[in-house]
């Protein structure tokens, strides 16, 4: 593939995608400004570097890898913030009670390792197999299946806690 | 799974944001004008010859077309500034050691529309007898600052046709070295919407002897391109091991890890005569780094320096 061809393919594949990657990168920083720097930080980085991205095949995984990496980059230097976050929305949680369906799942679901949630993100979300996601983490298929039974076992385990708690 | 299909429906739900089109547009054209501007660097002859003579009558259409552009934007330019109220402002005196070569500021310009914020500042500079090297420079500055100017109204443009939003631009400068002999300036343009980009431009002038100073002019050969690469990566690597927050693309398995500077990096020589190695914001490292720079140490390079007149 010449240079310019592959980034006119890349180019495409983010203009045909974007509301899906917009909403990976928001189930990472749950916020819309947070969110649309990294797609624009990820898009640039994907941009400079199509000369990375081997086979046309690859696109996909190629640019969730960019993303999921560039999100938790992000997640890493805000820590902080996120901790802050959370307790205004625990502050706020009934008013917001009524827009989530599943609260519980949703916060336990923030409460996974970042590498655990973004096997659940791709898989249940964005429907990625998990050949695909071993290729976007750069990890071997066995090391995947193993990450998504016990975030789904610590998932579950989250849960029961919350209900402890309630009752 | 039950439960995950509800949660799967609520993230589907996710609300889409208006500005989502215009933070996508804009960073594929961020990217595409730095490889427009990297592929000019070769030579503009050497591309037409490249891409044949269909091309080349495209590119000179285009060429025109700009020219154009630009002489009509030149008026509305010159037009704005005179008709704003900071031009009392204009040819404020920065503060400078030596007094015969000084930078001032050779126009301010800002524009404030709701939610359109400009600021850009133009410098110039004053007081070289090499009357050609000043308005070289001042020439460059000034029709950057222009450009600029015409990017800036043009997405403001597209913005309004596409229901609204957050813009900003902030340009001016700083300067980082000057003494007897050196007035090293950067020049800074950060565009906002949503997410930031900043980009640092550096001019390093001798001041005694009245020339512009390039990286390559201050070695022997182009070795210095290695040698200060791979110093950069050490100290990327150490700053990494001393604080988890630091993150730069430097390892192996990074998408694009950092493997050279280029021959004419942007640098600086600072107060103490060292060379700074200046990166733009995302070059090297994630957004949140914001512009990085390196000192480098003059031992490291002490070998390859024409003279020790600058770097010391």
């Amino acid at each position: 593939m010449e240079k310019n061809e592959r980034f006119k393919f890349v180019e495409g594949h983010i203009l045909a995608n974007k509301e899906a990657f917009y909403k990976t990168a928001y189930s990472y920083v749950k916020n819309k400004e947070n969110a649309l720097d990294i797609l624009h930080d990820s898009i640039y980085k994907a941009l400079k570097s199509v000369d990375t991205l081997q086979n046309k095949e690859y696109v996909k995984t190629w640019f969730y890898r960019i993303l999921v990496n560039t999100a938790i980059d992000f997640l890493r230097k805000n820590k902080k913030l996120t901790v802050m976050e959370d307790e205004i929305l625990e502050f706020h949680a009934e008013a917001v009670e009524d827009h989530y369906t599943d609260l519980d799942l949703e916060k336990a679901l923030d409460l996974l390792p970042p590498p655990y949630r973004t096997i659940i993100v791709l898989k249940y979300f964005e429907d990625l197999t998990l050949t695909e996601i071993a290729h976007t983490l750069d990890e071997n298929l066995s090391t995947i299946k193993t990450r998504l039974y016990s975030a789904l076992k610590k998932l579950r385990v989250e849960m029961e806690m919350k209900e402890e708690h309630y009752e | 799974m039950n439960r995950m299909d509800q949660l799967k429906s609520e993230y589907k739900n996710i609300e889409i944001p208006e500005e989502l089109d215009f933070i996508v547009d804009k960073a594929i054209k961020e990217v595409k004008t730095e490889l427009e501007g990297e592929s000019k660097a070769k030579g503009e002859k050497e591309l037409e010859k490249e891409a044949g003579n269909e091309i080349g009558r495209k590119r000179k259409m285009k060429l025109r077309k700009k020219l154009l552009a630009a002489a009509a934007i030149a008026v509305i330019f010159i037009g704005s500034i005179n008709a704003s109220s900071t031009v009392a402002n204009a040819m404020e005196k920065i503060p400078v050691v030596g007094e015969l070569v000084k930078v001032l500021t050779f126009r301010e310009f800002t524009f404030n529309e709701d939610t359109f914020n400009a600021n850009i500042k133009v410098p110039v500079i004053d007081g070289l007898e090499n009357i050609d090297l000043q308005n070289t420079i001042n020439q460059k500055y000034y029709e950057e600052n222009k450009a600029l100017y015409e990017e800036f109204m043009k997405d403001i443009e597209k913005l309004k046709e596409a229901g609204g939003g957050h813009l900003g631009v902030d340009s001016g400068y700083i300067i980082k070295t000057d003494n007897d002999q050196i007035l090293s300036i950067g020049r800074y343009v950060v565009n906002t919407v949503g997410s930031s980009s900043t980009t640092m431009q550096y001019d390093t002038i001798d001041k005694k002897n009245e020339i512009l100073v390039t990286l390559p002019s201050l070695f022997i050969n182009e070795s210095y391109q290695e040698r200060i690469s791979e110093n950069i990566k050490e100290q990327m690597l150490k700053e990494m091991s001393n604080d988890s927050d630091k993150v730069y693309w430097v390892k192996e398995g990074d998408i694009e890890p950092f493997v050279s500077i280029k021959l004419n990096q942007d640098f600086y020589i600072n107060d103490i005569g060292q060379l700074v190695i200046s990166f733009d914001k995302y070059v090297v490292a994630p957004g949140y780094m914001g512009v990085v720079e390196f000192v480098i140490p003059t031992e490291v390079i002490e070998d390859l320096l024409v003279s020790s007149e600058y770097i010391r």
